[in-house]
């Protein structure tokens, strides 16, 4: 079974159509390189398969499920008190002075102990007695609408990049996406974040179980630092890193969540020769722990050289897929790619 | 292991703040601080629950008094004796808290999906709304009048009056004590985290598995629910919600300026930037305006001669100085070294 399978993945930006029906199948252990000339669609089939966005037609597969959260009986048992809940507290706002009234106001004799059980008593009557256009038409109003948006925010984050993480899958991102002001360690326990366990009131309370996670997470933290060879700088803000340091850091980040696939966008733009040396030698470190590894890149030495299959785009068609042995000879791919890309 | 252990900004100031009383004692009596710095430790609480939503997790949030509103008539309903439920002081401050996360919920459910800007401006109609309803509901807020007289405190023998001073004064002090150890131990840990990140970028947060409309919530109850906390505060000691227009934009501004010349996303600079903002305001002018009075310049009728009304030049002219000369703040957070 493949790890990440795309069938027929295609989208559009309006008229614009940046992926056109892109198959390929990653399998477990594999480095997958897609490669292509500027503008291919390369980016946009990542985005599409990490969710930012969602592909206008085709699927997106990950170890043999559509990463779409199912819509389960929790969560329209959620949607239905949604629409309970909003529904009824819009009938009360909208009687509040009624009800305050009746409930509180006509038992309440100032200096005397007030009669909880017949101002409840008169709390559920007059809701009751209220006439349905103060009472069901606000309440299925409410309520419809607390639970139609509801129901859109819902839907609309089914196929979110936060769900597609949680599954197992990292990226890293072509223009580098740090969070600058956080040291090194920290970057690297948000990407480990959706691991932890402890919450708001451990940590608000600090119980022991909040201070036996964040050491076990913070040592787990500089391992990985350690692992990119960026262990020495660990306490340093991020925005501070050279830039060859930088996608070291985004590849750390990736990999905290232990996900099962990581995708790599250009890892070695902006790099010099001996930086991708040891960028291949981590790449490939990075797939014997266990993690497969798609990336894009242009650096052909870098693609030949770890790659053990390639998927070449053009104008956001696929034209080509097989071992670096196949593409290198390939005229058709000297041609679209090194060709245009050199002589043009 | 051995760390030794070295004072931070926060506990420095916190613990010159415990002495101000001390100070009182031997200061003639028109230059005792402690109650006005009272009033500096009330805003700084409020300040530091907005820096949680707009200094953490990076929502610009204008109508933070809408919740110290929401705090305040909390307060006066649960306690008031012309409503039937007169709890004590205790349970109702506590009360305001859940309440007031409640509040943010409410607010924060259908427009956190809304970017930046966006939500500033929901935010502002918010405050604004909440004013209104407080006036126009008068049969449960009494309209204009507020809801007075509210119970103190009574704790160590027979409730409070605006005597008592000192335990005001350290009663404040403890409730600021412990806001700043809470948001302390939220800021460093997992949650603080994914503030910083959804601050920094969102999209890469998201990416990262952060569930960043979730993360938002959070921050904005978190918020909400100090800044009514605060409000059930300062209507404890006023014995009184006041009008609902006490609550207006001004006070959220005026929480967004403490935030913004103390050091947006800094525990320490939201202190010291109450004390500057706020100390202003209550300390300098009205000192100034005493001392003027006393040696006859200005007077009632001179609108310019009375310190009072400089107070929102003075304001805009902060605000104007700390961004061009501190666009950090006065004391801008730090990056956090990781514990080992």
């Amino acid at each position: 079974m493949s790890v990440l399978r795309a069938d027929g993945v295609t989208v559009r930006f309006g008229g614009l159509v940046a992926v056109q029906d892109v198959r390929f199948a990653v399998e477990q252990g594999e480095i997958y390189a897609v490669i292509g000339p500027n503008g291919a669609g390369k980016t946009t089939l990542f985005n599409a398969v990490t969710g930012i966005y969602a592909p206008t037609e085709g699927r997106v597969e990950f170890n043999g499920k559509e990463q779409v959260e199912p819509l389960t009986v929790r969560i329209i048992a959620r949607l239905l008190a949604t629409f309970f809940v909003v529904g009824v507290s819009t009938v009360i706002g909208l009687n509040i002075e009624t009800i305050w009234t009746a409930v509180i106001i006509d038992n309440y004799k100032f200096g005397e102990l007030f009669p909880w059980a017949h101002g409840i008593e008169c709390f559920f009557s007059t809701l009751w007695n209220l006439p349905p256009a103060k009472s069901i038409l606000p309440f299925l109003l409410g309520g419809g609408i607390g639970a139609g948006a509801a129901a859109v925010s819902w839907s609309r984050g089914r196929r979110a990049p936060d769900h597609i993480a949680r599954s197992g899958v990292a990226r890293t991102f072509q223009n580098i996406r740090l969070f600058n002001e956080l040291s090194l360690v920290q970057n690297v326990l948000v990407g480990m974040d959706y691991r932890m366990e402890t919450g708001f009131w451990s940590a608000l309370f600090r119980l022991p179980k909040f201070y036996a996670e964040r050491s076990q997470c913070h040592a787990a933290a500089r391992e990985l630092l350690q692992f990119v060879g960026l262990g020495d700088r660990a306490d340093q803000a991020a925005g501070s890193l050279p830039y060859g340091f930088r996608r070291r850091l985004e590849i750390a980040r990736a990999l905290a969540g232990k996900p099962s696939i990581i995708l790599l966008d250009e890892p070695a733009a902006g790099m010099n020769p001996s930086e991708i040396v040891a960028l291949m030698a981590l790449i490939r470190r990075v797939r014997d722990a266990g993690t497969t590894v798609v990336l894009i890149e242009h650096h052909m030495r870098l693609v030949m050289g770890v790659s053990d299959r390639i998927l070449v785009l053009q104008y956001g068609r696929q034209i080509a897929e097989g071992i670096p042995e196949e593409i290198r000879v390939n005229p058709k791919i000297i041609e679209a790619y090194l060709g245009s890309e050199n002589h043009g | 292991m051995t760390m030794r252990w070295r004072p931070g900004p926060i506990f420095i100031i916190l613990a010159i703040a415990a002495f101000i009383p001390l100070l009182d004692q031997v200061l003639p009596a028109k230059m005792q601080l402690s109650e006005a710095i009272r009033g500096v430790f009330l805003y700084a609480i409020l300040a530091l629950g907005l820096n949680v939503v707009t200094g953490y997790a990076g929502l610009l949030n204008l109508g933070i008094a809408a919740f110290m509103a929401i705090g305040a008539y909390t307060f006066g309903i649960l306690t008031c004796e012309i409503y039937p439920f007169q709890l004590g002081f205790w349970p109702a401050i506590a009360l305001t808290i859940p309440i007031g996360a409640l509040a943010g919920f409410i607010l924060g459910a259908p427009t956190l999906g809304l970017r930046g800007d966006y939500l500033a401006i929901v935010t502002l109609g918010f405050g604004e709304i909440v004013q209104d309803v407080l006036k126009n509901l008068d049969v449960v807020t009494k309209g204009t009048q507020g809801i007075n007289p509210l119970p103190a405190p009574n704790f160590g023998g027979g409730e409070w009056t605006a005597e008592d001073e000192y335990k005001w004064y350290y009663l404040f002090f403890v409730l600021l004590v412990l806001t700043v150890l809470a948001i302390r131990n939220l800021e460093r840990s997992r949650l603080g985290r994914a503030w910083f990140s959804i601050r920094e970028d969102e999209i890469a947060s998201r990416s990262m598995g952060i569930r960043v409309e979730r993360i938002k919530m959070i921050a904005f109850a978190t918020a909400a629910a100090i800044a009514a906390f605060a409000g059930g505060l300062s209507a404890s000691v006023l014995s009184s919600t006041g009008e609902p227009s006490n609550y207006d934009f001004q006070i959220s501004i005026l929480a967004l300026c403490i935030v913004i010349v103390g050091g947006i996303g800094s525990i320490a600079g939201v202190l010291v930037g109450a004390l500057v903002m706020v100390g202003l305001n209550s300390i300098v002018l009205v000192k100034a305006t005493a001392w003027m009075a006393a040696h006859g310049i200005g007077g009632q009728g001179n609108v310019l001669l009375s310190p009072n009304n400089w107070k929102y030049l003075i304001f805009g002219l902060a605000l104007i100085l700390a961004v061009r000369l501190k666009p950090n703040g006065l004391l801008p957070p730090r990056i956090e070294r990781a514990h080992k």
